[in-house]
């Protein structure tokens, strides 16, 4: 076993060049946001709106749902809600559903060329997160925490925030695969205690748990001095980390300590169970050292009523993502936290449901869509107020600079100083890394 | 030439391999220059070229020029200096090629003099001139907890440590046999054992991927671990889970032996293709195969040919070929818009159990008895029945259709007007809809309007709805009558059938949420009826149908009626019944009876009780399934195995026939019969030093060869190469006798040594790679849960059956899609069984587990990291499990020895006696918290209502126990508790 492993951080944890970010708070929108009504206004796709789409969308093409040849569905023209209106000084397109989102334009890069190689959530959600569509892998995080560390260590390098249902990858979403299992991702739970098993049991004291974990150490220490066992010492060594999470972690989840503008800003409440208060948690984190602080919002996979259901979820993200970049940007910390909004692919411009033989616009939805989605970044070392690639007038193909998920990946550690290729860990007999042997940092879009 | 002759070649061989072989090695599409340098005639080859020559060789890997220099610049890999003085000696010696070693067989080397146990001469051997000294035994308690640990997974008694203290002095090697026998021989063998084994075939309770529904194949479980308790021989325990079902009259065991590699994830996604799903499948069982038998990396050729092992990937698909016969695992329910599949393929009967069959005879005997008093009761009160509603039958009214004059709807359907006086709907389907039927004048009183919504060829599913093929329903949110504008009060509606949740009254009650629907009595004719209060005196009435549920679910074809009849007169009866009713009972059919039958139950509550009292046995009855379990089956009718390029199922390419990688033996036979018999041939060079290996690492928490997932050519070399080839021997010839080997390495000097630090082993050895100690490794997750438990008197010894869900905290399964199972906590013994038998949910696993390092077993997990976190700190302090544990066992010192209950419990905990600094520092810990506790006895109570959970004390000293209650919290927390020392 060797040494604890907290005591062998220092030696392999660098970066391997210059980091533009530190830190990273990764929101992925569960189930795939239509990107198409959101970021990506496509005039063509909304004249042709009904209409058969071309056979090539269709013909020998997989798709999760849609079974028969499907009509075009294009952002409802008729509704000032999803307008799309030009925002800021580099004009990106944002639907008039994320007023909030459009007042920070200037600080986000668009990536409207991602591809993905998977369209069923749970593979695709480990696709993205891990480089590998099955099980086993490390996920993202991490690989960032293995190679980096974390600057605090009074709180885990790696946490996550669910809001809502867990998505469909499960655990592995933030799993370590086979990297030592201290660098998964430890979920910080909003309802009950926010990590498990950190309240001592009802009728103990913090004195009486302070004469425990003492005695623990006590004990521990004189076994350690005849067995010159040095995980001995490093077992307590964890117990007195474990005593200082018990007052660190409450400290970090009570928001009753932000002052009321900053609630107000973010549309937080303390105590309430919602993706608000996961974006001021992700803020308070990153604050206090995370280095990697992932949100799952769940929600987004709108089969049918699109148009009804991704107003109510930009709605609940719209507020709370803007604030987080004001927030982050007023504290100065904007410049070295790399803010990723993605999801595990897009949605298709064609739509899903009746109207083929009858139905109506509004009970319509978007199926999974792979070969050509939009992301954003902000922060930490990318352009901002910049976009980057381009689907076709349809919005099905990617027409200029493609990015893979593993493209991305690779630029993820590229900003925070680390060579996808270098970052690797033997495993049967092969080194491993997060982009397999894919992947190549998008110059385009650093900063 | 013994392996350790070529020690260095060998070294030679992996260095190659790990700095040359990707671009020099077995993969044909990415060697360069021609050059390939892990075969022999590759090496001689290079030798005699004159661009690869001695010369030319040696000055590539020194040469600092970055066009030259071997390897070169963007390969990401470099030669030190040590490293390029062992290639040049190699290469001016003549690059002599040896074999890699695991793909030779074994056989028996010669064991060194020195130690009378083959095991000890082998080890001493080596520790000669390296400055380590074999350390001495480990104390008695300390090496009988080891061994109870490493065997039954519960530590020893305080009897179980006298009996062999007393039985150790006087013969300390008959001792260590005897103890070893009799662990081997208990039940916890076989639990404990088979928790690496569930690890290496991936088993769990769940599909995996997005639903992560349950799935029965724990029968497969307590297989695993029969198997392990009757020392099944490994070659049989192979053959057994890779091709059971193909055995010459397989036996029920057997089968449910197969369940080994139906524990494959398998993703029920809406969008997943049934065939990807099973190529998925399939590359999973075979690379898991390779792993678990081979301690092969075959991943690799799925795609291309192995970078490092002479595995090209037209073998990995010749392997794949075994596995391709077995049917698609996934299907679509109905439809085509389901959110998921069902998860289906092969499942295997299992014999009910002994209570189930008890259950069964029950439940019979009461079914026939209550048949009998339900049959009773109708002959003497059908009669008399009949007779009082003949009366009604006779003045059944009359109806009249009234056709329709016009059918307006808000949709773009066409309307048909058909001779039997109903209205066709016919076009694009719209997705909700309000028809308006005005209909023609009616003369005379009208009490009552009836809507048929008919069934109609031409109706998509044939109706009676519109929108779904698979399920034509419809949802009549409102109906409405108006005469010249005005509306008509509507008293009561009925339906001949209402679905479950939309009754006929919803479709009159004004609310439009509510609404009619016949879900799932599709493709026959339905009708509603509604009485008019008060009735009128005809006109021209129109009706109007609100359908607003949307997804086209709307009527297809309707047809309406009206009536001057008594409401009461039909109400409860169907024209079925009414129209038997009018005629003679001898001339009734079957179905006729049937239905006056189920009218009569119906109405009369004494009957209609004694009915549902044989409906609710019957559909127990119908509920005692015998259990299942998922098995391997082959089809008769063999898939062409073809390789996939790039490894995708679409890309199909050459044909292969089965076979076994040409690097190694070849198989005879191409089923999977054939290639599990050739995986355990003792020709097979790799089987039998994998197994051993890990059972080896399993006791030491280290293998001989350390990487224990490859045995390939970027394995580590092994730390004792002929001890390695001893011991695969000796399981060969033992008859692949897991408990014979298990029996040599336990009873040797090695393994029995005390496991503390020597003054100069951190600086020469500190992971113990030359066995001058013993083992000192971190438990398993599951172990240190059962330990807590065992030594708390908590656990429950009951073995097999149906997962157990001991107490977990609240919100760690959560829903992922549908039919998601639920956590239910059991409030018996069960929740204190053993970690083995704890359900075992892909997306979510059980916590404490998690956090002690337990995979989440969704691919096949080769050895477990061992980690040391502040949340392994947090569990072991406050998850509930370990607070009752601590709880119980104070209770129970206190009981078992109230003078030295701290040294009970610590003897309960770690075997051994405490030394007495410790024994002080505990008892310092126990005076402080009884002062207070005396002090405040409520604070005492309310600790112990705190940790109890279930538990009830004995003690009826709140102080005492509450106070001891710190102590043995202390010791299930201490470092030496959750390590094996």
């Amino acid at each position: 076993m060797g040494l604890a492993p907290l005591l062998q951080l220092a030696d392999d944890q660098r970066p391997h060049h210059e980091p533009r970010a530190k830190h990273v708070i990764y929101l992925h929108m569960v189930g795939a946001p239509s990107h198409l009504d959101l970021f990506e206004p496509k005039p063509e796709l909304a004249r042709r709106d009904g209409q058969l789409c071309p056979e090539r969308f269709f013909a020998g093409k997989q798709l999760a749902f849609i079974r028969e040849r499907p009509n075009l569905l294009g952002t409802p023209t008729d509704d000032r809600d999803f307008a799309f209106r030009r925002c800021g000084e580099s004009g990106a397109p944002i639907s008039n559903l994320l007023p909030h989102l459009q007042g920070v334009a200037d600080r986000l890069c668009f990536v409207r060329s991602m591809r993905t190689d998977h369209f069923n959530h749970a593979p695709a959600q480990l696709y993205l997160l891990s480089g590998f569509e099955r099980f086993g892998r490390p996920s993202i995080g991490a690989w960032v925490h293995h190679g980096l560390g974390s600057p605090n260590p009074n709180l885990p390098g790696f946490v996550v925030l669910v809001t809502g249902q867990i998505l469909g990858a499960g655990n592995s979403a933030w799993g370590a695969g086979f990297l030592p299992t201290d660098r998964q991702g430890v979920e910080l739970r909003s309802k009950g205690q926010p990590v498990l098993f950190l309240d001592d049991p009802p009728g103990m004291s913090r004195d009486e748990r302070r004469d425990t974990i003492d005695a623990i150490r006590d004990l521990n220490g004189l076994r350690a001095a005849r067995t010159r066992d040095p995980n001995t010492l490093g077992r307590s060594l964890q117990y007195a980390l474990a005593h200082r999470m018990q007052s660190s972690v409450p400290e970090l989840v009570d928001l009753t300590s932000e002052p009321q503008h900053v609630l107000d800003l973010y549309g937080a409440r303390p105590g309430a169970r919602s993706f608000a208060n996961h974006c001021l948690m992700a803020r308070r984190l990153v604050e206090r050292g995370v280095r990697f602080v992932q949100l799952f919002d769940q929600g987004w996979d709108h089969h049918g009523n699109v148009f009804y259901g991704i107003k109510k979820k930009a709605k609940q993200v719209d507020r709370p993502i803007a604030a987080l970049l004001l927030d982050l940007e007023r504290r100065g910390m904007l410049d070295e936290t790399l803010v990723v909004w993605s999801s595990e692919f897009g949605r298709t411009p064609m739509g899903q449901g009746s109207t083929g033989n009858g139905g109506t616009a509004k009970s319509m939805g978007r199926d999974h869509h792979k070969e050509g989605f939009t992301i954003w970044l902000a922060g930490g070392g990318v352009k901002a107020g910049h976009s980057f690639g381009e689907t076709d007038d349809l919005g099905y193909d990617v027409i200029r600079d493609p990015v893979h998920i593993h493209d991305l990946n690779a630029t993820i550690l590229h900003l925070l100083g680390i060579d996808h290729e270098r970052l690797t860990h033997r495993y049967q007999g092969r080194r491993f890394r997060l982009t397999d042997v894919h992947g190549r940092p998008v110059r385009g879009i650093l900063a | 030439m013994s392996a350790q002759d070529a020690v260095d070649l060998h070294a030679v061989r992996s260095l190659l391999s790990d700095r040359c072989f990707a671009c020099h090695g077995p993969d044909a599409a990415k060697r360069r220059a021609g050059l390939r340098l892990d075969t022999r005639d590759g090496i001689q080859d290079a030798l005699t070229r004159a661009d690869t020559g001695v010369s030319e060789l040696v000055a590539r890997i020194d040469s600092t020029d970055p066009e030259r220099v071997m390897p070169p610049p963007d390969a990401g890999t470099t030669l030190d200096a040590t490293e390029r003085a062992l290639l040049r000696a190699w290469v001016e010696g003549g690059a002599p090629f040896v074999d890699h070693w695991a793909f030779v067989a074994p056989t028996r080397p010669e064991v060194p003099d020195g130690a009378p146990h083959p095991i000890d001469a082998f080890v001493h051997a080596q520790l000669l001139g390296t400055g380590l000294t074999p350390a001495a035994e480990a104390p008695t308690a300390v090496l009988l907890r080891r061994l109870h640990l490493d065997l039954v997974g519960v530590p020893p008694t305080p009897d179980d440590v006298r009996a062999f203290e007393h039985a150790h002095a006087a013969d300390p090697d008959g001792a260590v046999a005897d103890a070893v026998d009799r662990l081997l021989a208990q039940p916890g063998f076989g639990e404990t054992w088979a928790r690496p084994w569930l690890d290496l075939a991936r088993y769990a309770d769940s599909n995996g991927y997005q639903a992560d529904q349950l799935r029965p194949s724990w029968a497969y479980r307590d297989w695993v671990i029969r198997a392990i308790d009757d020392n099944m021989p490994f070659d049989q325990f192979t053959v057994e889970q890779l091709a059971g079902d193909l055995l010459p009259d397989a036996t029920l065991d057997q089968r449910i032996a197969t369940g080994f590699h139906r524990a494959a994830p398998c993703n029920v996604e809406a969008g997943v293709l049934p065939e990807e799903n099973r190529t998925l499948q399939v590359f999973d069982r075979v690379n898991t195969t390779a792993t678990v038998w081979l301690g092969l990396t075959m991943e690799c050729a799925q795609c291309h040919d192995h970078k490092y092992d002479p595995i090209p990937t037209r073998d990995y698909y010749r392997l794949f070929a075994y596995f391709n016969h077995t049917p698609l695992e996934v299907e679509l329910p109905s439809g085509t818009t389901d959110v998921s599949h069902d998860f289906v393929g092969p499942y295997l009967d299992l014999p009910l159990s002994p209570a189930q069959e008890e259950a069964r005879r029950s439940l019979e005997r009461d079914l026939r008895d209550a048949e009998t008093a339900r049959d009773a009761h109708r002959s003497a009160a059908l009669p008399d029945w009949i007779e009082r509603n003949r009366l009604a039958a006779e003045n059944t009214p009359t109806w009249r259709t009234l056709a329709p004059a016009d059918l307006k709807t808000t949709g773009q359907e066409e309307v048909r007007f058909l001779d039997d006086g109903s209205a066709l709907l016919v076009g694009p389907v719209p997705d909700v809809a309000t028809y308006t039927l005005r209909l023609a004048p009616a003369e005379g009183t009208i009490t009552m309007l009836r809507l048929e919504a008919l069934s109609h060829p031409e109706i998509s599913g044939e109706g009676p709805g519109r929108g779904d093929t698979a399920r034509p329903n419809f949802v009549l949110n409102e109906l409405e009558v108006t005469r010249r504008g005005e509306p008509v009060t509507l008293g009561a509606a009925w339906a001949d059938f209402s679905q479950k949740g939309w009754p006929a009254e919803g479709a009159i009650d004004g609310d439009p949420a509510s609404g009619w629907a016949i879900a799932p009595r599709f493709g026959k004719p339905h009708d509603l009826t509604v009485s008019l209060d008060p009735p009128i005196e005809g006109g021209e009435l129109t009706v109007t149908l609100r359908q607003q549920w949307g997804r086209g679910r709307v009527l297809g074809c309707v047809r309406i009626s009206v009536s001057d009849g008594d409401p009461a007169d039909t109400h409860a009866l169907s024209d079925a019944v009414l129209d038997a009713l009018r005629s003679d009972p001898t001339d009734w059919s079957h179905d006729q009876r049937a239905a006056v039958e189920a009218a009569f139950t119906k109405s009369d509550p004494r009957a209609r009780s004694l009915e549902d009292a044989a409906e609710q046995l019957a559909s127990d009855l119908a509920a005692l399934q015998p259990d299942r379990t998922l098995v391997m089956e082959e089809l008769e009718e063999r898939r062409v195995t073809r390789v996939l390029r790039r490894g995708h199922y679409l890309d199909p390419g050459d044909e292969v026939e089965p076979g076994t990688p040409e690097a190694l033996p070849p198989s005879t036979g191409s089923d999977r019969l054939a290639l599990a018999r050739w995986i355990v041939d003792p020709a097979n060079p790799l089987t039998a030093r994998v197994v051993v290996n890990r059972w080896w690492a399993q006791l030491f928490g280290r293998g001989l060869v350390e990487t224990l997932e490859d045995f390939g050519h970027q394995a580590a070399p092994p730390s004792h190469p002929e001890l390695l080839d001893w011991l695969a021997v000796e399981l060969v010839a033992s008859g692949w006798d897991r408990k014979h080997v298990l029996r040599q390495i336990l009873t040797s000097r090695t393994y029995r040594q005390d496991s503390i630090l020597g003054a100069n082993d951190r600086d020469l050895d500190p992971a113990n790679v030359r066995l001058a100690r013993g083992p000192r490794v971190r438990l398993a997750a599951e172990t240190i849960r059962d330990q807590a438990l065992a030594a708390a008197g908590l656990l429950d010894s009951t073995r097999f059956g149906p997962p157990v869900m001991p107490y977990q905290p609240d919100g760690v399964w959560r829903a992922v899609g549908r039919n998601a199972p639920r956590w239910e906590e059991a409030q018996d013994a069960s929740r204190y069984r053993r970690g083995v038998y704890v359900v075992w949910r892909r997306a979510a696993p059980y916590p404490s587990f998690v956090t002690f390092d337990a995979p989440d077993r969704a691919s096949c997990t080769v050895g477990r990291p061992r980690t040391n976190t502040p949340l392994q700190a947090l569990t072991l302090l406050n998850d509930p499990v370990f607070l009752e544990a601590a709880l119980a066992l104070a209770d129970r010192a206190l009981a078992e020895a109230p003078e030295q209950p701290i040294t009970r419990a610590f003897r309960r905990v770690l075997a051994r006696h405490p030394e007495s600094a410790e024994l002080d520092r505990l008892r310092e810990l126990w005076r402080a918290r009884r002062a207070d506790y005396e002090r405040a006895p409520e604070r005492a109570r309310a600790l112990i209502e705190g940790v109890r959970a279930r538990y009830e004390p004995a003690s009826d000293d709140p102080a005492a126990l509450a106070a001891l209650f710190h102590v043995t919290h202390v010791l299930l927390n201490l470092d030496e508790t959750v390590v094996k020392g």
